[in-house]
């Protein structure tokens, strides 16, 4: 009885895990390759941060550091752009600014693309209504269904934040 | 239960035969609504399901008791139509003014439907009763006066199955222990919600008119009216699902399913009922009709759900920019970090959160996650008289315990016990819960937020400002029950309308003077060397989703209030994220009022600030800068003889670990998860402590951290942790130097704990618990050295002590106690071997209670029983506060009790050499939640001790002031001005106050029946001509009645209902313009 149980979950959580390209998912996402120094007036930001930001140009700074049109001052001491500080070699940071100004990085284009045609069923909802790069990684770098063990508990807590394909390391409790 | 009253019992039917005979086809039948709540939902309530299960074991009984009596000196006065209060008043007035020296008043009442007119007035008359009834009678508008009944109404599971050994045993303990229900978050809807509310049934209740919709009653309308309808706000419901066409909603933006059914449909209606009461545009109206709804499917039709459904559905919503969320959902784990982050991650990104606070209540200790969260706001249920629904969950978080004191939650009640909203698939239906009190804040929110021109300025915390700062208190209700009170719409929209980014706190003053609304707080003075009273502010900061405290908080004394015999230290959120924070006030007496008794005064200072997000100026700030008023009663410090120290710090519960409930019938609930707090489960025992005059304060930190030459008594109740040894040699000396201690114990079997294992399905693994309901071997370690220790044996049974009668709920007994010692013993049941063998054995001379002097020169008493079921709130069956009042007679006074130590029952001490002490179970997880072990190689080990916790008193910077004599109607938002947002002059339409006959509740789904609003559009067209059409009626009818009333002055037949209504309508017009009132 417990076994027909344990293989429903099983079956149940597979659903939302990265799965094969039978049914690829049809996303429509215009990445901006290279020109990421391009002037824009207004910002696009990743708004929740208790400290730092990222911009849609991935630059990360201080919240002190946000301009009123939403992008970091670049001349501020605390911003840079496309920082991969506190990532791992997998793709998963330790801080969510920071996954986004990584995945913000115009080389990261084909992991994304490689991610996106085999991302599963469960994701489908949400990549299909991603529209550009900085949508797509303030989607990817999100905690989701891929960044936990026994559902109440994260993978790896240090590092749950992921824009790469793999989901965290599996620690142990 | 009076001697003039009636009783009966019966099935169902016969209860509902009762009712419809009792009521005569005269009265209102308030009840039938109601009643048909449970019928109509697919939602098993608790009860049931437990029933269910248990169904092929014993036969389940549904048994009513039905009961009225009358009430003394109290008279229904009938009217011949509706009337208004003066126009009622007028007539009894007129009717009285004949007969001499009467003493009469009119009774209030005071519920939603006071306002409008009544066909009925409850009247005291004390004198000279009976000619003042005759001449009533005889009143031209007057149609009858009966005598008041008060209907008592309960429904009771009763199990008349056969006790014993009953053919099922071999499935029983495994198949419900292996229910995960408890565990996962569950939607929050009771279909039976007015079980739990019948006990509060009364007669004004049933005589009442009937208030419709919910929408209305909290006059939407007059929002609707202004032209906002919810238009342009983005309202995500998270449920159970939407069926495509549902006739009841215009504008549904999307649907989406995060769950393992192919389907976007509700197969329950809990998700349309939710999603009606927040949009549905027809028939029982939602507040926003014309809002985006989102539909996130995230429960299966079996209540099933995961968190990592919930996560991916999340992401969603943030990606879609959702305005508002509705959680009807909720569960005990707040420990699920994922869960949690995800929550807060949502409001950083400006979703407005409105979740239920959950259904265990009465019961303290019983509030939900995520409605339990600061940036959340929770929603707690009351019924249309405006009391607090029973199974609303309260009491304060537990989250910071044991070192610290939990926060005020709900945030805020509203309707939710018999609330009308969207059937499955088309019409209405009504449900109970606070699943449906939340939809109702939902709603309103929406609603709100689509009024405001500015929408920047609406986020999760000026949205949670404006509702608490607008809503209405309720009398006799404390804090931990109702939050800031119950939800005004139009205050709120008032409040809103005018705010400006700021801080502010919630509670907004601290008074520990004011009862009951600040119990416990107000439950007990403070005095000198007390442990220092923690109240756990929250800081609620409108200006942005992160914050910083500006310096330090100020504490300013009251110098001709004596402030200065007060100390205050403050702690607080290094960072306020997302959009709150705490502040955490310890108050304390200073030395120099240590004999000092009185009322001491001053404020908190805090100055908030937030990055100001349209400063040019880089680096600009936002600050608020908030007035905390504390207002505390001194008192000199009690007698040691009077103080108890409650141990809170060895008390472990769920979450994080398996701590598995102390009464093992208890299957349903298999987790010990309330707190373990004397202002939690062991509210009722704290209060008789304080009725008894003992004081009693809360130890949150080791045994090493206090002095206990101030203390009688010692407390350890139901303890699961572990202990450190310098804390075991602590205890020794102090009781050594005469503290006493009182120890009250549970279950400890390892193989019982084996076999309550269970496979939890929303963490997907199977749980082992961590102790047993006490965890004995730590206990044993403690008391050892004088002789003591429990045993792992497992009991249960109903026996007599001392003449009180007791039930043993899954306690142990005693092992060994020195042979000076008194020991009571008692006859029981085994319940180990039951569990594990499903065979029934009694077991005489179980010793379960111990009382023992310990040698040394003004030692102390040590009382040991062997189950704390009978002073836990949870579960309790019978209380044995007697007992405990005894153990403290002992304990403090050295008073032995000769009812114990006279008894038949006393034995002589055992000791136990026969059999070996209990051992900790191999391979348990404790160390993972204990304060005290570490994980280490072999077996865990002890930390080093921590230090004990240091407050640092802030420095008075006292004033020379005085403070207002009114702390809770200080402004609690600033440059928010009532006065200022004026209504506009709106016509209100009234819920409907038709009285219903029996049988005719069908008629309250038919789409095309004459309802006022069914959809804003028409009724501005449809009511004048009612009204118009109407007032004819009227008026025809009572010149014809007029007349034949002075001929004819008794004349029964059926009342013209509609007409009447209408009538009221019109006597309305003359204030049609009036402003609402708020």
């Amino acid at each position: 009885m417990y076994y027909v149980q344990e293989e429903r979950t099983i079956r149940d959580r597979t659903l939302l895990e990265v799965r094969g390209s039978d049914h690829p998912i049809q996303w429509k996402i215009k990445f901006l390759l290279g020109n990421s120094s391009r002037q824009i007036s207004q910002c696009r930001n990743s708004i929740q941060g208790k400290r730092l930001l990222t911009d849609e140009l991935g630059y990360v700074c201080e919240r002190k550091d946000l301009l009123v049109n939403g992008c970091c001052n670049v001349n501020a001491p605390s911003s840079s752009q496309h920082v991969c500080k506190s990532c791992l070699a997998n793709g998963c940071c330790r801080i969510y600014e920071y996954c986004v100004s990584c995945c913000l990085q115009p080389d990261k284009q084909p992991v994304l693309e490689h991610f996106l045609n085999r991302a599963a069923e469960g994701f489908q909802n949400l990549f299909t209504a991603v529209e550009d790069h900085f949508e797509l990684c303030l989607a990817k770098c999100r905690t989701s269904s891929q960044s936990v063990q026994h559902e109440n508990t994260y993978r790896n807590p240090q590092a749950k934040y992921c824009y790469g394909e793999s989901p965290p390391e599996l620690l142990p409790i | 239960m009076g001697n003039d009253q009636k009783r009966t019992a019966g099935t169902m039917i016969v209860r509902l035969c009762l009712l419809v005979a009792f009521l005569g086809g005269r009265l209102p039948v308030v009840g039938t609504e109601e009643d048909n709540g449970p019928f109509s939902t697919p939602f098993p309530s608790p009860l049931n399901a437990d029933a269910l299960l248990s169904s092929n074991c014993s036969q389940l009984t549904l048994k009513l008791d039905f009961s009225t009596k009358v009430v003394k000196h109290e008279y229904i006065v009938a009217f011949n139509g509706y009337f208004t209060a003066k126009a009622r008043s007028d007539f009894i007035s007129s009717a009285l003014r004949d007969v001499d020296a009467v003493n009469w008043r009119i009774i209030r009442r005071d519920n939603p439907a006071s306002d409008y007119p009544s066909d009925f007035e409850v009247v005291e008359i004390r004198q000279d009763t009976r000619s003042s009834l005759l001449t009533l009678q005889d009143h031209p508008y007057i149609k009858r006066v009966t005598p008041q009944r008060m209907v008592l109404r309960s429904l009771k599971l009763t199990d008349s199955g056969t006790d014993g050994a009953s053919p099922c045993n071999d499935t029983r303990w495994v198949q419900k222990w292996q229910s995960s229900r408890p565990l996962r978050r569950t939607s929050l809807s009771l279909g039976s919600g007015f079980w739990h509310a019948t006990g509060r049934h009364s007669s004004r209740r049933l005589l009442r008119a009937i208030p419709r919709h919910v929408a209305q009653i909290l006059q939407a309308d007059v929002l609707w009216q202004m032209g906002y309808t919810g238009s342009g706000v983005k309202v995500a419901v998270f449920d159970t699902g939407l069926s495509e066409k549902h006739p009841h909603f215009k504008n549904v933006k999307e649907r989406t399913n995060w769950t393992n059914e192919k389907t976007l449909d509700d197969g329950l209606g809990h998700g349309t009922f939710v999603a009606g009461v927040i949009a549905s545009m027809r028939e029982c109206q939602g507040f926003a009709p014309d809002s985006e709804l989102h539909i996130f499917r995230v429960f299966t039709n079996n209540q099933v759900s995961y968190t990592s459904w919930f996560l991916d559905a999340f992401n969603y919503a943030i990606l879609k920019k959702i305005d508002v969320l509705n959680l009807s959902i909720g569960g005990p784990d707040f420990m699920d970090h994922p869960f949690v982050d995800k929550v807060w991650e949502l409001t950083a990104n400006k979703v407005i959160m409105v979740s239920a606070i959950g259904n265990d209540g009465p019961l303290y200790g019983t509030l939900n996650n995520p409605a339990d969260q600061m940036d959340v706001i929770g929603v707690g249920g009351i019924d249309f008289e405006d009391n607090i629904a029973r199974f609303s969950s309260r009491g304060m978080t537990t989250w910071e315990l044991p070192g610290g004191y939990g926060r005020v939650k709900p945030d805020i009640v509203t309707y939710g016990s018999g609330v009308r909203g969207s059937g499955l698939k088309e019409g209405c239906r009504s449900l109970s819960g606070t699943s449906v009190a939340s939809p109702v804040v939902a709603g309103a929110v929406t609603l709100l937020a689509s009024t405001v021109l500015n929408r920047e300025l609406v986020n999760p915390a000026s949205m949670k400002q404006a509702l608490i700062a607008s809503a209405r208190r309720l009398p006799g209700v404390n804090m931990f029950e109702q939050g800031h009170g119950k939800l005004d719409l139009l205050r709120a929209y008032q409040v809103l309308n005018s705010y400006k980014p700021q801080a502010s706190l919630s509670p907004s003053y601290i008074d520990l003077t004011e009862c009951p609304y600040m119990w416990p707080y107000c439950s007990q003075p403070i005095y000198y060397g007390g442990m220092p009273t923690i109240v756990n502010v929250t800081i609620l900061n409108g200006m942005g989703v992160t914050g910083r405290i500006v310096d330090k908080p100020i504490w300013q004394p009251y110098l001709p209030q004596n402030g200065d015999y007060v100390d205050v230290a403050v702690s607080y959120s290094p960072v306020l994220w997302p959009w709150s924070g705490y502040l955490a006030v310890s108050i304390s007496v200073a030395k120099k009022a240590a004999s000092w008794e009185g009322i001491a005064q001053g404020h908190v200072m805090v100055t908030v600030a937030s990055p100001a997000e349209n400063d040019s100026a880089i680096g600009g700030e936002m600050t608020s800068t908030v007035k905390l008023p504390v207002k505390v009663k001194i008192v000199p410090t009690p007698p040691r003889s009077k103080r108890i120290l409650w141990d809170q710090y060895h008390n472990l519960r769920y979450p994080p670990g398996y701590f598995p409930r102390d009464n093992l019938r208890m299957k349903n609930d298999p987790l010990d998860w309330n707190g373990d707090h004397i202002h939690t489960n062991f509210r009722d025992m704290y209060q008789h402590l304080r009725s008894m005059g003992y004081f009693v304060e809360v130890l949150g930190a080791p045994i090493t951290c206090f002095d206990a030459s101030q203390y009688g008594t010692l407390l350890m109740v139901d303890s699961e942790e572990e202990y450190f040894p310098e804390e075991i040699t602590k205890l020794r000396r102090d009781i050594d130097n005469g503290l006493s201690l009182i120890v009250f114990s549970d279950w400890y079997n390892t193989s019982v704990m084996r076999k309550v294992k269970f496979y939890d399905e929303n963490t997907r693994q199977w749980w082992m618990p961590d102790t047993g309901g006490a965890n004995v071997p730590a206990l044993n370690d403690l008391i050892s050295v004088w002789g003591m220790a429990f045993s792992d044996g497992l009991y249960e049974g109903d026996f007599t002590m001392a003449d009180h009668d007791m039930y043993y709920a899954s306690g142990c007994s005693i092992a060994r106690f020195p042979e000076d010692g008194i020991v009571i013993a008692q006859t029981l049941k085994d319940q180990g071997l039951e569990v594990l063998k499903q065979e029934t054995a009694v077991v005489e001379n179980v010793p379960v209670l111990g009382l023992y002097q310990t040698p040394s020169e003004g030692g102390g008493r040590i009382a040991l029983y062997g189950d704390s079921n009978c002073i836990d709130d949870s579960h309790r069956q019978k209380d044995c506060f007697w007992l405990l009042d005894a153990l403290l007679q002992y304990t403090s006074y050295s008073m032995t009790p000769p009812s114990l130590t006279h008894s038949k029952n006393r034995v002589v001490p055992p000791t136990g050499t026969d059999k070996p002490l209990p051992q900790r179970l191999e391979g348990n997880h404790l160390y993972r939640y204990s304060k005290v072990l570490e994980a280490h190689l072999g077996d865990p080990k002890p930390r080093p001790l921590p230090a004990c916790p240091h407050l640092s008193w802030a420095k008075p910077q006292p004033l020379n002031e005085t403070a207002p004599s009114n702390l809770w109607k200080h402004q609690k938002l600033l440059s928010v001005d009532m006065d200022k947002v004026v209504l506009p002059s709106v016509r209100l339409y009234r819920p409907q106050v038709r009285p219903l006959s029996p049988g005719e509740s069908e008629a309250w789904d038919i789409p095309g029946g004459i309802m006022p609003g069914r959809y804003n559009q028409e009724v501005g067209q449809t009511i004048p001509m009612f009204a118009f059409l109407g007032a004819m009626v009227v008026l025809s009818f009572f010149v014809v009645q007029l007349t034949k009333a002075k001929s004819k002055p008794k004349r029964r037949k059926p009342r013209v209902k509609r007409p009447l209504y209408l009538q009221q309508q019109q006597q309305q017009t003359p204030h049609s313009g009036k402003t609402p009132t708020v």
